[in-house]
């Protein structure tokens, strides 16, 4: 079983509150290491300097939208099996559908509790400690 | 052009350029001679345009949703959400051609409800600043808390803003309101999508 601890997160939105609220909840999991970008640009450039374990991204963004995100994630030979969660609102479901083809591993609806983002990751990853 | 940005959008039946944006719902357009209202108590509306882009929209939540252990979303309940309300109704209007840095919000409702409850309009109230100044949204006026009901038409393309207060019917607008508050029931699953 995956330690939370052990998982290195990265969040991606372009608003600051909803980053917030990603970031508490993966706190409440026992997450510890996580950071964050306002783009999937600057996501990918810190993703390729430092990888990431899991990636939850947001697909409405300026400069590269997480569709973007997720396509050069996976044409990338390192990051190509790097865990991506997308989040989404429920009218986005051709979005889910091109993901989903893109190779997304879960996704997300908003508003979510800490529990369904706890059972979006184990079902990504396993159980958590 | 209107843009019904969900399912339950509605014109008013008396004319196609009056739009009733009702609770946990919004629109958005770039015709000049559409207006948008809404009747709020302890609701919160986002009145946001771009000038320059000539766009703007209108929400209307009842709660502001912006902790993680809030109940599951439901259709169509996610929308009364503060968080979830606002960042629909600013992706689509960047859709349309709007920029973060243009916007222009004016803040209406937040009133609070009588009767000894948690005083709702006040959290939603403190949200919409927060959220504003949080992704660092330009906020130019309006009108929150108070004790009574308004009635808000906004007309998106040139900013412009009405407000009336409903003394009469404040009462019935907060205990219509406390019914929509309760808890909506949780959703079987995420969506109709099964993937894994």
């Amino acid at each position: 079983m995956p330690a939370a601890a052990q998982i290195r997160v990265m969040v991606v939105d372009d608003q600051m509150t909803m980053r917030s609220l990603v970031r508490s909840g993966l706190q409440q999991l026992g997450f510890q290491d996580i950071v964050d970008s306002s783009d999937g640009e600057e996501a990918l450039k810190q993703i390729l300097s430092r990888p990431v374990h899991l990636v939850i991204s947001d697909f409405n963004m300026p400069k590269l939208d997480g569709m973007g995100l997720l396509r050069a994630l996976r044409s990338h030979g390192p990051t190509s099996k790097t865990a991506f969660i997308m989040l989404t609102g429920r009218a986005d479901k051709e979005l889910v559908q091109k993901a989903v083809q893109l190779g997304v591993n879960n996704y997300l609806v908003k508003p979510f509790t800490v529990q369904t983002l706890k059972d979006k990751i184990e079902a990504v990853f396993g159980k958590l400690t | 052009m209107i843009k019904p940005e969900h399912p339950s959008f509605r014109a008013d039946p008396a004319s196609s350029k009056r739009i009733h944006v009702v609770q946990g719902e919004f629109a958005v357009t770039d015709d000049a001679e559409v207006m948008l209202g809404t009747i709020l108590g302890s609701c919160v509306a986002a009145c946001v345009r771009d000038p320059m882009a000539g766009v703007g929209g209108m929400n209307h939540f009842l709660l502001p949703g912006e902790k993680t252990d809030a109940p599951p979303a439901a259709t169509p309940g996610s929308l009364r959400y503060g968080v979830q309300s606002m960042e629909l109704l600013l992706n689509a209007l960047y859709r349309m051609g709007a920029r973060r840095e243009r916007l222009e919000v004016k803040l209406f409702g937040g009133a609070r409800v009588m009767g000894g409850l948690s005083d709702i309009g006040q959290q939603n109230a403190e949200f919409a600043e927060r959220f504003l100044a949080a992704e660092g949204i330009r906020t130019l006026s309006g009108s929150l808390r108070g004790d009574q009901a308004r009635r808000v038409q906004f007309w998106p393309v040139s900013g412009r803003v009405r407000q009336m207060a409903l003394i009469d019917q404040s009462k019935q607008l907060f205990e219509a309101e406390r019914a929509r508050l309760a808890p909506v029931p949780a959703a079987a699953d995420d969506g109709e999508l099964e993937l894994f």
